[in-house]
C-alpha cells in the first residue's frame, strides 16, 4: 500500500495535480476514469486517493463506494461542486474527506501528510475500551455491540476510538477535526456526517441516541 | 389638468346619465301634471263662471238695481272675485282689486266670452269675461295661487327625486368603479411582492372572468422574468463553476512553479512569482463570487452552535477566541444555515484585521425576531456617507486603496450583505462608542 492515485477525468487538471503532488514527495499515479482507478486500485492499493465527482462511465459517488468496500484507503473527493447534498452525498458513500476545487496544493498536501501520519502513527489509547455494551478493541481494530463483531470504516473506528478514549468528556468537533482526521481546521461538516454514519452502526434509535450524543454548543461525547 | 382616475370617471359618467334621465322623466312628468291640472282647473272656472253669470243676469233686470248687493248676494267661494261691468262701470265687492285688462274687456265688449291670466299681487289669476248684454258684462277673477302652489311643490318634489337619482347614479357609479377595480387590487398586491423578491406571485385567472386576459399576460410577463433571473443566476454560477477546473489547473502548475523558483534564473522566477500571486488572487475571487451566488441558493437550516463556531473562527485567524461573548446567556445556538453564518463571521473578522486595525468584540444576542451578530473593530471608523456603499461588491477599505499583494477583491461585506438578506436580516456598520466601526449583522429568527 503506498502512494497517492488521482483519479480525474481532466487530462490537465490531472498532470498538474500529479506534478505537485510529486513536488511533495509522494509516489503518485493517475487514472483518467473509476473503471481505471479501480483496477489499478486493486492491482496495487494507494495509500490516499483523490476522486473527481464527475468523471465518465461509474461517477465518482459509485467509484468511492466501491473503494470503500475494496479496502481502507483514505479517500478524499476533490469536486467542483460545492453542494451541501454533493459533500454529504460523497462522505456517506465513505468519503474521508471532501475538498472543492480549486484546491491549494499546500491545502491538499497539510491534508495528505495528516493522512500519513494517521496511517502510520499508532493510537495512543488504552488498547481496549469498554463503554456499557460497547467494547471497542484498538490494537485489533475491532470493536463489538453486545459481543456482535461492527463493520466500521477507518475514519469511523478512529473516531470511535478518540470518544471512547474520553468517555464521558465532550470533544468539540475542532479538537475531533484534529484528531481523529489531524486537520487543523476544517470543515465540521465531515465531522457531522461521521458521527452520523457511526451513529447509524452502534445506535438502536439514531434520531435519539443514547450512546454518542450530542451536547449543545460544545461538540459530542461517548456516555460512559 | 391631471386626469381624472378611473373610479372617478366611472362615477362622472353614471351620474350624469342619471341626471340627464331623471331630469327628462321630471320635466315630462311636471309638464303632464301641469297640463292635466290646469285643464281641469279651467274646465271647473269656465263652468262656475258661467253659472254666476247666469245667477246675476237673472237678478239685474230692474233699471235701479243695487250691483253690489247682486254681488255681494251670492257666496262666489274663497279666491273668487265676481265684477260686475254695466256701460263701461265696474261694480266690486273688493275695493282696489285687479284692474280689467284692456284687451279682455275689449274682446267681452265686443260680445264674445273670454278669459286672460294675469299676475297679481297675490300671484296668478285667471280673468274669466262674459258678455250679459251689449252694455253689461260679467267677470270673475279667479285665484290660480293654489294650483301654482301645487304645481311649485310638484316640481320642487320631482326636482328633489332627479337630484337624489344624479347624487344615487354618481354613488352607484363610485361603487360599481370600486367593485370593478377590485380585482385590480390584486394585480397591485402581486406585484409588489414580485418587486420585493418574491418571484413565485401569481394570479388566478379564474378568479375574475373579465380580467382572465391581465391575469394570463401578467403570470406570463413574471414567468419570463422568473426565468430571465434564473438564467443569469444560473450564468453567474456557471461562469464561476467553470473556472474552478482550469483554476485547479493554475493552482497546482503555479505550486509546482513555487517550489521550483530557486532553480529558475531571477528574471523567470520573478515572472513565476507574480503568476502565483494572481493565481492565489483570482482563486479568491473566484470563491467569493461562488459564495454570492450561493446567497441565492436555498437555506441549509439546522441548529447552528454559533458561539463554537465563532470561537473557532477567530482561532484560524490568531484572534483570542475570548474576544467572542453572548450577551444573553450561555450559549448562542440558533436555527440557522451553518454555512452562510460561518462566511459572514469570517469576512466579518476578516474585514476587522484588514481594514480595522484588529478585532476589539464579538457579542451574539438576540433582539426581537432576530439574532444579531456585532463584530467591533478599532479602525477609523466608517464614514456616514460610505455606510451603504461598503457593503456594496468591488469597494475596498480606506486603509487599503491600492492593492496590496494581500487584499482581497473587495467582496467580502458584500458577501456578508447579500448573506444576511439570504438570511431575512441585513447588515448595517455604525459607530462603536469609544472609536472604531461596529459592524451589526441581524439574521431573522425564523429564516426561510
Amino acid at each position: 500500500m503506498s502512494g497517492v492515485l488521482v483519479i480525474e477525468d481532466d487530462d490537465r487538471i490531472r498532470r498538474s495535480l500529479m506534478m505537485a503532488l510529486e513536488d511533495e514527495g509522494y509516489k503518485v499515479r493517475g487514472t483518467a476514469t473509476a473503471e481505471e482507478g479501480l483496477a489499478a486500485h486493486r492491482a496495487e492499493p494507494a495509500e490516499a486517493v483523490l476522486v473527481d465527482l464527475m468523471l465518465p462511465g461509474i461517477d465518482g459517488f459509485e467509484c468511492v463506494r466501491q473503494l470503500r468496500r475494496d479496502g481502507d484507503a483514505t479517500i478524499v473527493v476533490v469536486s467542483a461542486r460545492d453542494d451541501t447534498h454533493d459533500i454529504v452525498a460523497a462522505l456517506e458513500a465513505g468519503a474521508d474527506d471532501y475538498l472543492v476545487k480549486p484546491v491549494a496544493i499546500k491545502e491538499l498536501s497539510a491534508r495528505m501528510r495528516a493522512v500519513r501520519r494517521r496511517n502510520r502513527g499508532g493510537q495512543a489509547s488504552p488498547s481496549t475500551i469498554v463503554v456499557g455494551d460497547l467494547e471497542i478493541r484498538a490494537d485489533a481494530g475491532e470493536v463489538r455491540l453486545r459481543g456482535e463483531p461492527v463493520q466500521l470504516t477507518r475514519t469511523e473506528f478512529l473516531l470511535l476510538c478518540e470518544l471512547g478514549a474520553h468517555a464521558g468528556q465532550v470533544l468539540s468537533r475542532q479538537q475531533l477535526l484534529q484528531r481523529v482526521w489531524g486537520y487543523e481546521f476544517g470543515d465540521e461538516r465531515l465531522v457531522d456526517v461521521h458521527v452520523g454514519r457511526l451513529r447509524q452502526k452502534i445506535e438502536d434509535d439514531t434520531s435519539s441516541p443514547r450512546r454518542l450524543v450530542t451536547v449543545r454548543g460544545l461538540g459530542y461525547k461517548l456516555q460512559r | 389638468m391631471p386626469r381624472l382616475g378611473l373610479r372617478a370617471r366611472v362615477s362622472t359618467t353614471v351620474a350624469v346619465g342619471a341626471l340627464v334621465l331623471s331630469a327628462a322623466v321630471a320635466t315630462l312628468s311636471y309638464q303632464f301634471i301641469r297640463s292635466s291640472l290646469v285643464d281641469e282647473r279651467r274646465n271647473v272656472v269656465w263652468r262656475t263662471a258661467y253659472y254666476d253669470a247666469s245667477y246675476v243676469e237673472a237678478r239685474i233686470g230692474g233699471p235701479d238695481t243695487d250691483y253690489v248687493e247682486v254681488l255681494s248676494s251670492f257666496n262666489p267661494g274663497r279666491g273668487r272675485t265676481p265684477v260686475l261691468v254695466v256701460a263701461g262701470t265696474p261694480y266690486r265687492l273688493d275695493v282696489a282689486g285687479v284692474d280689467i285688462p284692456r284687451n279682455l274687456a275689449e274682446m267681452v265688449e265686443g260680445g264674445q266670452a273670454g278669459r286672460q291670466v294675469v299676475r297679481t299681487e297675490q300671484g296668478p289669476a285667471m280673468i274669466i269675461g262674459i258678455p250679459l248684454s251689449a252694455t253689461t258684462q260679467y267677470y270673475e277673477i279667479v285665484s290660480l295661487q293654489e294650483l301654482d302652489n301645487n304645481l311649485r311643490q310638484i316640481g320642487l318634489v320631482l326636482t328633489l327625486v332627479a337630484g337624489g337619482v344624479t347624487l344615487a347614479g354618481a354613488g352607484l357609479g363610485w361603487y360599481t368603479g370600486r367593485r370593478a377595480l377590485r380585482p385590480l387590487a390584486s394585480v397591485a398586491e402581486a406585484a409588489q411582492g414580485i418587486a420585493a423578491g418574491d418571484l413565485n406571485a401569481r394570479l388566478d385567472p379564474q378568479a375574475e372572468p373579465d380580467l382572465q386576459r391581465l391575469a394570463a399576460s401578467f403570470n406570463n410577463m413574471v414567468d419570463q422574468l422568473q426565468q430571465r433571473i434564473e438564467r443569469d443566476r444560473r450564468f453567474a454560477a456557471d461562469v464561476s463553476h467553470e473556472l474552478r477546473s482550469p483554476l485547479q489547473t493554475l493552482a497546482a502548475a503555479a505550486a509546482v512553479l513555487e517550489r521550483r523558483q530557486d532553480h529558475l534564473d531571477p528574471r523567470t522566477a520573478d515572472a513565476a512569482r507574480l503568476v502565483v500571486e494572481e493565481v492565489d488572487r483570482f482563486q479568491q475571487l473566484v470563491t467569493d463570487l461562488l459564495e454570492i451566488t450561493r446567497a441565492e441558493s436555498e437555506l441549509d437550516l439546522s441548529e447552528v452552535d454559533v458561539l463554537a463556531l465563532a470561537r473557532d473562527q477567530c482561532k484560524r485567524r490568531e484572534i483570542d477566541p475570548a474576544l467572542v461573548t453572548v450577551l444573553d446567556g450561555e450559549d448562542a445556538t440558533w436555527l440557522a444555515d451553518a454555512r452562510r453564518v460561518e462566511q459572514i463571521l469570517g469576512n466579518l473578522l476578516e474585514n476587522a484585521e484588514r481594514h480595522g486595525g484588529g478585532v476589539v468584540a464579538v457579542r451574539l444576542y438576540q433582539e426581537g425576531e432576530h439574532n444579531v451578530i456585532e463584530v467591533d473593530d478599532d479602525g477609523p471608523g466608517v464614514l456616514p456617507e460610505n455606510r451603504e456603499l461598503i457593503f456594496r461588491p468591488f469597494v475596498r477599505g480606506s486603509t487599503a486603496e491600492r492593492r496590496g499583494d494581500t487584499d482581497g477583491a473587495g467582496l467580502g461585506l458584500a458577501i456578508v450583505a447579500r448573506l444576511a438578506e439570504s438570511h431575512g436580516g441585513r447588515a448595517t456598520v455604525l459607530d462603536r462608542p469609544g472609536g472604531g466601526a461596529r459592524f451589526r449583522v441581524e439574521l431573522s429568527r425564523r429564516p426561510q
